[in-house]
């Protein structure tokens, strides 16, 4: 569960990025974030991934209250919530496999523990025979692919994917969407941040949209609207 | 504790071995700010033997009368023996003055002729006193012209204390001028090490981006690179330790014929000091790359 209570974001004193932001999202839904650049979809992304905080409201996830939380408290908060990004942000001296591995060395995840849940994410998203390559040597497809296997790997209750299609083709961005909807079956809650109409409207599932930093329209099993 | 140990280690061999070419440019700068400072370190060091080999050779003759008798002559040498500015007392008769004169001037031919022809030995015996500290030279001329004896020829030493002085007043320009420049290249080397930690872990930051977001912990993200400035520290010795030797035993046979008499090797000092010299280097490199790290990280990664 995601809840968003009168949230305010302004970077300079008077531009307000986002303006009394209210949401509620269930456990286990899928959600479309739409709206054109600039209108704080990402800005969005970053407060609910603990890098930026707000300047007004609250913001809950699960039973967590993260309105003030601290630099100390944001590596447990992002290993609760999955993120993949446009650029995919996958580490270039490390291998697929090794890139997946870092999320959970990181945590200090025993290796045996940490070759188990890899092999099973670099299966789910079709990745094992290539889990030896590094990043520049595999298409956008397969790198956004692996990113998400990352994100999975502390089998989060929350997937955060923006503008994950940006980067890619349509037969590879069907692709990563088909992934996300397998993903969300498993009951992970999925939220989509995209500008992409066709991909919104294929998916009929519910769709936010957020103009000049306000939710101008939340419908279920909506479509792309602006 | 230990797990995690292990994998800030692997993580930081793996990012030296796989990013070779940022870790040659790194070490290559550390070698060379390093190699300014052990040249700094060798000039100041044969500066300073050279200072002492001329302080060495500070005496103040007292010349004694022609008839003085052994007795008086060894009296006198007791007397300022026991003085505590006086480090030693030499005896020099007037048979070892003239020989040491025609030792002097063998190649001088007409000064032997002159010599031969006054038909007898014109110098006088004399003490040759050699200062413990040739800063208390003066304090030790004052306290031999207070001496009462009648075997004492001349007591003028005007030009000795004028030469003291002015090789004191030498000696320590070299030294404040030498303590300025070492500052001044310490400080620029230590620039160019921070600098070139900075540079790399600037190249990083991407990554640095993507540790925190997969939610690596401060430690994870930090460590690694400390343990890498530290690494690099160490190889930029090793490879200082192993250009520097060679190039000392280049310049210690030039040093034997520049100061000969003077017994300066710069090798020896190197090996006799090596654990202060090059594990001061390496504890110094270290703490300004993990100062650097530390700075840079907390910029890319506000950890």
């Amino acid at each position: 569960m995601i809840k968003l209570v009168n949230v305010s974001k302004s970077y300079l004193k008077g531009v307000n990025i986002l303006q009394a932001i209210n949401l509620y999202i269930e456990a286990g839904e899928f959600v479309s974030l739409v709206g054109q650049s600039g209108s704080g979809k990402t800005s969005l992304v970053k407060i609910l991934i603990g890098e930026e905080k707000i300047n007004d409201g609250r913001v809950i996830i699960g039973d967590w209250d993260i309105t003030k939380i601290s630099r100390r408290e944001v590596p447990y908060l992002r290993r609760q919530i999955g993120v993949i990004f446009q650029d995919f942000k996958l580490l270039p001296q490390k291998t697929l496999w090794e890139n997946v591995a870092f999320a959970l060395e990181v945590c200090g995840q025993p290796q045996v523990k940490i070759n188990k849940i890899v092999s099973s994410v670099m299966r789910l998203v079709g990745l094992e025979d290539k889990k030896d390559r590094y990043p520049h040597e595999v298409s956008g497809g397969e790198q956004q692919r692996t990113a998400i296997a990352r994100s999975l790997v502390h089998q989060p209750k929350i997937l955060l994917a923006d503008e994950p299609t940006g980067n890619l083709d349509s037969i590879n961005a069907n692709e990563i969407i088909d992934l996300l909807i397998r993903i969300n079956k498993f009951g992970t809650t999925v939220i989509l941040v995209t500008h992409n109409r066709e991909i919104v409207n294929q998916l009929k599932k519910r769709v936010i949209a957020i103009e000049k930093g306000k939710v101008v329209s939340d419908q279920e099993k909506g479509k792309y609207l602006l | 504790m230990f797990l995690s140990l292990l994998r800030i280690i692997k993580f930081s061999l793996q990012d030296i071995s796989r990013n070779i070419w940022l870790t040659i440019a790194t070490v290559t700068i550390l070698v060379l700010a390093l190699l300014s400072v052990n040249t700094l370190l060798t000039v100041e060091v044969l500066s300073r033997h050279a200072i002492e080999a001329v302080k060495e050779k500070v005496d103040i003759s007292l010349y004694l009368k022609a008839d003085a008798s052994e007795e008086q002559i060894t009296s006198l040498k007791t007397q300022i023996t026991q003085m505590t500015k006086a480090k030693k007392v030499m005896y020099t008769s007037k048979a070892d003055a003239l020989r040491y004169f025609r030792e002097k001037n063998k190649d001088k031919p007409e000064v032997l002729t002159a010599l031969r022809e006054l038909g007898r030995n014109p110098l006088s015996p004399s003490l040759i006193i050699v200062p413990n500290n040739v800063d208390e030279a003066p304090q030790l001329i004052n306290e031999i012209k207070q001496i009462d004896s009648d075997i004492i020829e001349s007591r003028d030493f005007a030009d000795n204390t004028m030469i003291l002085e002015k090789i004191n007043d030498i000696t320590k320009k070299i030294s404040e001028v030498g303590l300025f420049i070492i500052f001044i290249f310490l400080f620029t080397s230590m620039l160019v090490a921070y600098n070139s930690i900075k540079v790399a872990i600037y190249t990083h930051r991407r990554e640095i981006e993507i540790m925190r977001l997969v939610g690596a912990s401060n430690k994870f993200i930090y460590l690694p690179f400390v343990l890498s400035a530290i690494i690099y520290a160490f190889l930029s010795v090793v490879l200082i330790v192993l250009l520097f030797y060679p190039f000392l035993g280049l310049l210690q046979p030039y040093l034997e014929v520049f100061f000969m008499d003077y017994n300066i090797n710069i090798i020896d000092y190197f090996v006799n000091n090596f654990w202060i010299i090059f594990g001061l280097q390496f504890l110094a490199v270290s703490a300004i790359g993990v100062l650097s790290s530390w700075l840079a990280i907390r910029r890319y990664a506000k950890v």
